[in-house]
């Protein structure tokens, strides 16, 4: 636990990357762990306590063939707040997270301070490569993960356009999933199976794939019934998807699936 | 040219929007050169991508030298997208031509 200044971000890249390379990280992944770090403390030290000082926690720990990192802090949690102009008005910080490790999730409220869970597979790690496809998180997406109380919207609609930048669709095709995710972001957490927002997100070349779930049955027709457009507009935003499906998974839990390709 | 050194992140960021905001004032062309730096955060990628901005609002031309550049930097810009995005070059030297040769064109839009 660290005071939550911007100083002490340099002693935590050190410490994560010494962590990293104990568990046997390779290269290309302990800068990945140093950007997720600055990413997550620097959040804590700008928004956490209005810039005036407040404990920083961060742990790290192996799960599995990952290494799993938290950041926490006892702050004023999530709340809409104005643009900081040194952190741009970009607000890239968790969608860089998003796009450097396998996932993240973030929990807490106004009052109950933050916590951000993000998780990195060890690669390097030898025994990854015999371990069962359960612990593998599939493919090369991130995986969110939100509470109830906090706001789905900003974060996903930022990660989304990390992810289709990164997977070199057009700006218009970019603002397409971004609207198809504001439409996910409106499901509520009830309609999770584990009651938080569970949502992946997989890029490759001109193609994003958003994976909803897992959502309790029906609540798959309802999330695309919902994408619906208000009278007096006609159609729906699933027209802008270039594919929509629903996968069925364990215990009756449903995923849907929403891909989005450049049109040509 | 604009040239960070080793580990930037917040703690740094005014400085270079200082310096890139004077450059641009000098109206000459801006080449942000991160060939040496270590490591960069999302508040430099910010900075980065506004003095982009300024210098097509001014009318001069803006490249990013990358140089045989750290990993991590070089990561960071491919993993964002904003390798493709940005007028990025692999030298300093090919950093200067592309600014001299004038402003970005305007992205590609709607359509």
């Amino acid at each position: 636990m660290v005071p939550a200044r911007a100083e002490n971000v340099a002693v935590l890249r050190r410490a994560i990357s010494g962590i990293g390379e104990s568990v046997g990280m390779e290269e290309a992944g302990l800068g990945d762990l140093q950007t997720i770090i600055t990413e997550a403390a620097m959040n804590v030290v700008v928004h956490a306590y209005d810039g005036g000082d407040g404990p920083l926690e961060v742990t790290a720990s192996r799960s599995g063939h990952s290494l799993e990192i938290v950041v926490r802090d006892h702050g004023s949690g999530f709340r809409p707040r104005p643009a900081d102009p040194d952190r741009g008005e970009l607000r890239l910080g968790l969608p860089l997270i998003a796009a450097l490790s396998d996932g993240f999730q973030i929990s807490g409220g106004p009052g109950r301070g933050t916590e951000v869970r993000v998780s990195k597979r060890i690669v390097g790690d030898e025994e990854a490569v015999e371990a069962p496809a359960e612990d593998l998180v599939a493919g090369d997406g991130t995986r969110l993960s939100f509470a109830t109380d906090v706001p789905v919207a900003p974060v996903l609609s930022r990660v989304i356009g990390m992810l289709a930048s990164r997977a070199d669709l057009s700006i218009d095709r970019l603002a397409d999933s971004q609207l198809l995710g504001d439409a996910v972001s409106t499901t509520g957490s009830s309609e999770f199976t584990d009651g938080r927002v569970d949502v992946e997100v997989f890029d490759r070349e001109g193609c994003l794939e958003i994976r909803v779930g897992p959502l309790v049955p029906g609540a798959a027709e309802r999330l695309v019934k919902g994408m619906e457009l208000p009278r007096p507009l006609a159609g729906s935003l699933r027209a802008l998807a270039s594919g929509i499906s629903v996968a069925e998974g364990d215990g009756g839990s449903e995923r849907l699936l929403i891909e989005v390709e450049e049109r040509r | 040219m604009v040239s960070l050194r080793g580990e930037h992140d917040l703690t740094t960021a005014p400085v270079l929007r200082e310096k890139t905001e004077s450059a641009i004032a000098d109206g000459v062309g801006l080449v942000i050169d991160l060939s040496e730096a270590e490591f960069i955060d999302s508040s430099i990628i910010g900075a980065v991508l506004d003095a982009r901005k300024r210098a097509g609002e001014s009318g001069i031309g803006f490249a990013v030298a990358l140089g045989d550049g750290e990993p991590p930097v070089r990561r960071v810009l491919e993993v964002t997208g904003l390798k493709q995005n940005l007028p990025v070059r692999e030298s300093r030297e090919e950093a200067v031509a592309q600014v001299q040769a004038g402003p970005e064109a305007p992205p590609k839009g709607e359509g």
